[in-house]
């Protein structure tokens, strides 16, 4: 206990000063813009920025970075509150009761809650960061290659059970993912795989031009195909800010459950805040006593979900930061962030560069503090920025983006690699095929290849290993349940319904 | 694959229709993938003892796609889906053109029959915005003429003199 107090103290010396401070505030406020416009989402975002934190210090550099990906969970309640469009995947849900109660005259309160609620969540998930990280280390520490590549196919199958539509089809994707993760020079002897003779293609498709290309560019395109229907920006003067002590009463156990539903999904591969908002309020809805209420401005319908998605961006960083793992699309950029800067994700991080480790952690907390005090006066500023249509806005997200992509290596391939990838991102979609798996499969498939042939190696090629180890048998069995699970229509159709609402 | 929803199948003289078109073209064109991987990784030497070779993994994902894909394919065969969404033209081709615009003009290209000399951030950005622009029916040439000017000069502020990165900014600087 007084080791975690010494080690938060550390993080916070390091998170207070000036510079980390105002790159802590940069990123939040950034991450907020970004959850505030629609059409643009963190992914996107990140990749864009990544060219920035170039010149900066890592810790910084980190710090901005991870601001961006919880500033983006609050901004994203804003937009859902008072224009009934979601800012950011992680809101979708947050439109149902939040905007409700915005044309009720209550927008305040359902903002101020959305805030307190992810303010609470990020407090908790906070502590929970930095009290799981010494003893995940010290497990990670017990982990070989089998371990780690049945860990890796636990992730992946999470990403299945948790991707919404059809099981065989996430399968697909995952599997579409790894192929294309072999795309490149060959871990061991360097031979050009399936690079077809392109001399780009040799250092393998780079991540970031995959994600901008499905996350960037094919949510343009698709956004382009419907109709720019007016916003309906709530009028009417955000008046009371303070929430009333009934809504406080009202909204406390919902907050407390969404946190801890969000905590323990942030921190599975494969999960993050999307699902976890999901979840967060079908559960709510579930163990309502009066469920009728959700949809017509139930105030709960707002705290659980918006505390979820906050408390899994955070817990996130969990397996990221101690098993070298990322957990999904976003973390996967930090993972990049960090190489730029030679920190190389995993356990090592904690014990070679406290100072980077518990300074991060710390910069979350203040990170949150800084999004509740500066995010309510400010959301005057925030409804102004909706109303720059959507005609203009795109341009200069592509134009971004284009120089974003093309400044990591100064590679115009890299560009059109993007480019390519925007269209099969936008022929993904028009044949529900989900993203999100492939491309935390594309970002895994590396790591696995390389625990496989070790593993392989080390067994003198004998492939029960992965059964007789029995941590690496435990995280497959788990896995193989799962899916079992996901695949037996009942729950199947329970998980429709879930995804449906 | 926007043909027709409907094959033949020549076994038994019987037309029969495909239930899900989403999910058999999309497991189709999976299946095609595997092949082109499982064709494009073929002269890698494969497992080579205990250890594997280069080829194995590719090998191994792709035959394992092509199941997948296979099923998916089946599924859209035998089980009723949603029909194939129609595909956009205008906002794809013109946003597709505005990225390949920006990746051939900031640092010039040669593919022997066209030659385009290295334009600088400026010219690629401006170019980028403007074309991209026309991928909306609701585009309106003085407002994007502004925007795209503020635009650029936005660009080349934050990321040349703010960041410091190294872009050349003109064709002749």
């Amino acid at each position: 206990m007084s080791e975690l107090l010494a080690n938060l103290a550390l993080g916070f010396s390091v998170a207070a000063h000036p510079y980390n401070i105002g790159f802590c505030l940069l990123g939040a406020l950034v991450g907020t813009l970004v959850g505030v416009l629609p059409g643009i989402g963190t992914v996107a975002t990140v990749a864009m920025l990544l060219p920035i934190t170039f010149g900066l210090p890592p810790v910084g550099a980190l710090i901005m970075l991870a601001g961006i990906y919880y500033g983006a969970q609050y901004g994203g309640s804003t937009t859902s509150v008072l224009v009934n469009i979601p800012g950011e995947a992680t809101s979708v849900v947050t439109c149902l009761d939040g905007h409700q109660m915005a044309r009720q005259g209550r927008a305040g309160a359902a903002l101020s809650i959305a805030a307190i609620g992810s303010f609470f969540a990020g407090c908790v998930s906070t502590v929970l960061v930095a009290a799981l990280g010494v003893p995940l280390t010290s497990i990670a520490l017990l982990f070989g290659p089998a371990e780690y590549f049945s860990l890796m196919v636990l992730g992946l199958i999470f990403a299945v059970v948790l991707a919404k539509g059809s099981v065989l089809k996430a399968i697909a994707m995952i599997v579409t993912g790894l192929l294309l993760s072999m795309v490149g020079s060959d871990l061991e002897t360097g031979a050009g795989r399936m690079t077809f003779d392109i001399a780009e293609l040799s250092d393998g498709i780079g991540f970031t031009n995959v994600a901008m290309g499905v996350f960037g560019f094919a949510e343009i395109i698709r956004n382009l195909e419907m109709s720019q229907e007016s916003r309906d920006i709530v009028k009417a003067k955000i008046k009371g800010l303070m929430p009333t002590r009934q809504d406080l009463i009202d909204s406390s156990g919902a907050i407390a459950r969404g946190t801890v539903l969000g905590s323990l999904l942030g921190i599975l591969p494969g999960g993050g805040a999307v699902v976890a908002s999901f979840a967060a309020y079908t559960f709510e809805k579930r163990i309502s006593k009066h469920p009728e209420r959700f949809g017509r401005g139930a105030i709960e319908g707002v705290a659980a979900p918006e505390s979820a998605n906050n408390a899994a961006a955070q817990t996130s960083f969990i397996p990221l930061l101690t098993l070298g793992i990322p957990p999904n699309a976003v973390m996967a950029l930090m993972v990049g962030a960090m190489t730029i800067h030679g920190i190389v994700p995993g356990p090592q991080v904690m014990t070679k560069q406290p100072e980077l480790f518990w300074g991060m952690i710390a910069s979350m907390w203040l990170g949150n503090l800084m999004l509740v005090i500066i995010n309510l006066p400010l959301v005057g500023v925030w409804v102004t920025l909706l109303r720059v249509p959507y005609r203009l806005l795109y341009p200069s997200i592509i134009v971004f983006c284009c120089i974003g992509v093309y400044s990591i290596n100064n590679s115009p391939t890299d560009v059109v690699i993007a480019a390519i990838f925007g269209l099969v991102g936008y022929w993904l979609v028009k044949h529900d095929f989900e993203p999100a798996p492939l491309v935390l499969a594309f970002v895994l498939g590396p790591l696995m290849e390389e625990n496989l042939r070790r593993a392989m190696l080390i067994a003198r090629g004998d492939a029960t290993v992965f059964a007789t180890r029995p941590i690496s048998a435990g995280l497959l069995a788990v896995a193989l349940s799962l899916l079992v699970l996901a695949a037996l229509p009942m729950i199947r159709k329970r998980r429709d319904e879930v995804f449906v609402e | 694959m926007p043909e027709g929803a409907k094959t033949s199948a020549n076994g038994g003289g019987f037309r029969f229709k495909v239930r899900g078109p989403r999910d058999f073209y999309g497991g189709l064109a999976l299946i095609g993938l595997a092949i082109l991987a499982i064709w494009a990784s073929g002269d890698l030497p494969g497992t080579h003892g205990f250890a594997f070779g280069p080829g194995t993994a590719p090998r191994l994902f792709a035959g394992l796609l092509a199941v997948v894909g296979a099923m998916v394919a089946l599924g859209g065969l035998l089980f009723d889906g949603p029909r194939l969404d129609s595909y956009a033209v205008r906002g794809p081709c013109w946003v597709i053109l505005a990225i390949l615009a920006f990746a051939g003009m900031i640092r010039g290209f040669n593919l022997g029959f066209v030659r385009v000399p290295a334009l600088g951030l400026v010219p690629s950005t401006f170019a980028a915005f403007m074309i991209s622009i026309i991928g909306s029916t609701e585009m309106r040439w003085l407002e994007s003429l502004i925007a795209a000017v503020v635009m650029t000069a936005f660009c080349v502020v934050l990321f040349v003199y703010l960041l410091g990165l190294p872009f050349q900014l003109w064709p002749w600087y």
